[in-house]
């Protein structure tokens, strides 16, 4: 059996964002998808005048573009549906945050 | 390493059309989806579910997974204990990406253990196959960790299995072992990046990169709500009614003084700032009073409640009841 010992880890954060293609590539796509991906507003840039190349992503936006790809490929959807499932999906998520705070257990 | 049964799974037939494997998952995946499902198992069940169709939508994967089960059904036992036979996929193709079956890397994220030994590696080998460069594809994985853990920073071992090409040529089964450094402060959903830890890179090209998602596991006293962090606080009737200063626990280990304000209702939510999991900005701590009755269980227990009674005669805690 291999053993493999990693020491050097990266966490994803404001210090070590992933750059647009480096998105694209985790997602299997290309650069050109994640720009559809700020254009619909899945993931989200400070300035759109930048060119993509100078995008910085970070945890959550991994995670929003992963959801999306599976989103595409499960159900058929398209980036504009996508946003739209995703945006109710975490209001369900925080809504369901916001009871269990006040002790109350969402029911199930 | 049970073996899976993906028609089941999926509820059906073997010579089941591609359309109705679509409707069996699409129907499976809005009654276990984790967000809505109201059944009790839905992340795991969420989870085969994704897996079984991820290869019985695919043609090539599929009928490599039939040849496979018909083999195990031959061999014997495919409800046990099952090790994938090296060069069981012999002669299929795999082949990823859009447009026709938009299988990325992003596929990998919840796969179980006997779904990547199967094809995760297959597909590698089906690129090796292919001349052309390009850097390896990124791998996922979800790992789970404790709150202590992720707060104080911790080394996991990780298992890849996958089918591998020998010395030979042949190909055979390999697992290897990862230790990664989880470094303290990571918080769910954050995710580990193991540089040049995911599929090998054709002509040349480096190898991709290994993301782990992090998880954290359900704790016995904390709850986690992205990087706050809850905790039941249990007070005595006397500290909630005429205020206290108090010591409690905090995640990071020792406890700090608080002080409950007097006339503390039941549910009362304090925060500590900046107790939670780290980031900018950082995460707090909340507190959820909750009163505890000091038991009657004793002489003096019951005269001390008696004269609480007396002295509070004209309190009615069931006034809002109309009674």
């Amino acid at each position: 059996m291999a053993h493999v010992s990693v020491t050097t880890t990266t966490t994803l954060s404001a210090t070590h964002p992933l750059a647009a293609r480096e998105l694209a590539h985790a997602c299997g796509a290309g650069i050109e998808w994640v720009v559809q991906l700020v254009e619909v507003g899945i993931v989200s840039v400070p300035s759109r005048a930048l060119p993509p190349d100078d995008w910085h992503f970070q945890s959550a936006d991994l995670q929003q573009a992963l959801a999306a790809r599976r989103l595409e490929r499960d159900f058929g959807v398209d980036l504009d549906a996508a946003a739209l499932i995703l945006d109710l999906q975490h209001e369900l998520r925080r809504a369901k945050a916001l009871l269990r705070s006040h002790g109350i257990e969402p029911g199930r | 390493m049970d073996f899976k049964d993906y028609y089941k799974v999926l509820g059906v037939e073997r010579g089941a059309s591609d359309d109705e494997v679509r409707k069996a998952y699409r129907r499976l995946a809005r009654k276990y989806h984790p967000d809505v499902s109201k059944e009790a198992d839905a992340e795991h069940r969420m989870r085969d579910i994704n897996e079984a169709k991820d290869v019985l939508a695919d043609k090539e994967r599929r009928a490599a997974y039939d040849t496979l089960a018909d083999r195990v059904a031959r061999g014997g036992s495919p409800g046990g204990d099952f090790q994938p036979p090296p060069g069981w996929d012999e002669g299929f193709e795999f082949h990823r990406g859009p447009p026709t079956g938009a299988h990325g890397p992003a596929d990998q994220a919840e796969f179980s253990e006997f779904f990547s030994s199967l094809f995760g590696a297959s597909e590698r080998r089906s690129a090796a196959r292919q001349n052309y460069r390009a850097r390896g594809e990124d791998h996922h994985a979800a790992i789970e960790i404790t709150l202590e853990e992720a707060l104080q920073g911790a080394e996991r071992e990780i298992s890849l299995r996958g089918i591998e090409t020998g010395p030979d040529g042949q190909p055979e089964l390999k697992t290897r072992t990862l230790s990664v450094k989880i470094p303290a402060g990571v918080h769910p959903g954050q995710y580990i990046r193991l540089a040049k830890q995911g599929m090998p890179g054709h002509g040349g090209e480096p190898a991709g990169d290994l993301y782990l998602e992090v998880r954290i596991a359900p704790h016995a006293r904390y709850r986690i709500e992205g990087r706050d962090l809850y905790m039941t606080l249990p007070v005595t009737p006397s500290e909630a009614a005429l205020g206290a200063s108090i010591e409690v626990p905090v995640p990071t280990g020792g406890t700090v003084e608080l002080g409950v304000p007097a006339k503390a209702r039941n549910g009362l939510k304090l925060r500590l700032k900046g107790r939670g999991f780290a980031g900018t900005p950082p995460g707090d701590l909340y507190l959820l009073l909750e009163i505890a009755l000091p038991p009657a269980d004793s002489d003096a227990a019951r005269q001390a409640y008696e004269q609480l009674a007396a002295a509070s005669s004209g309190f009615n805690p069931r006034r809002h009841l109309g009674v």
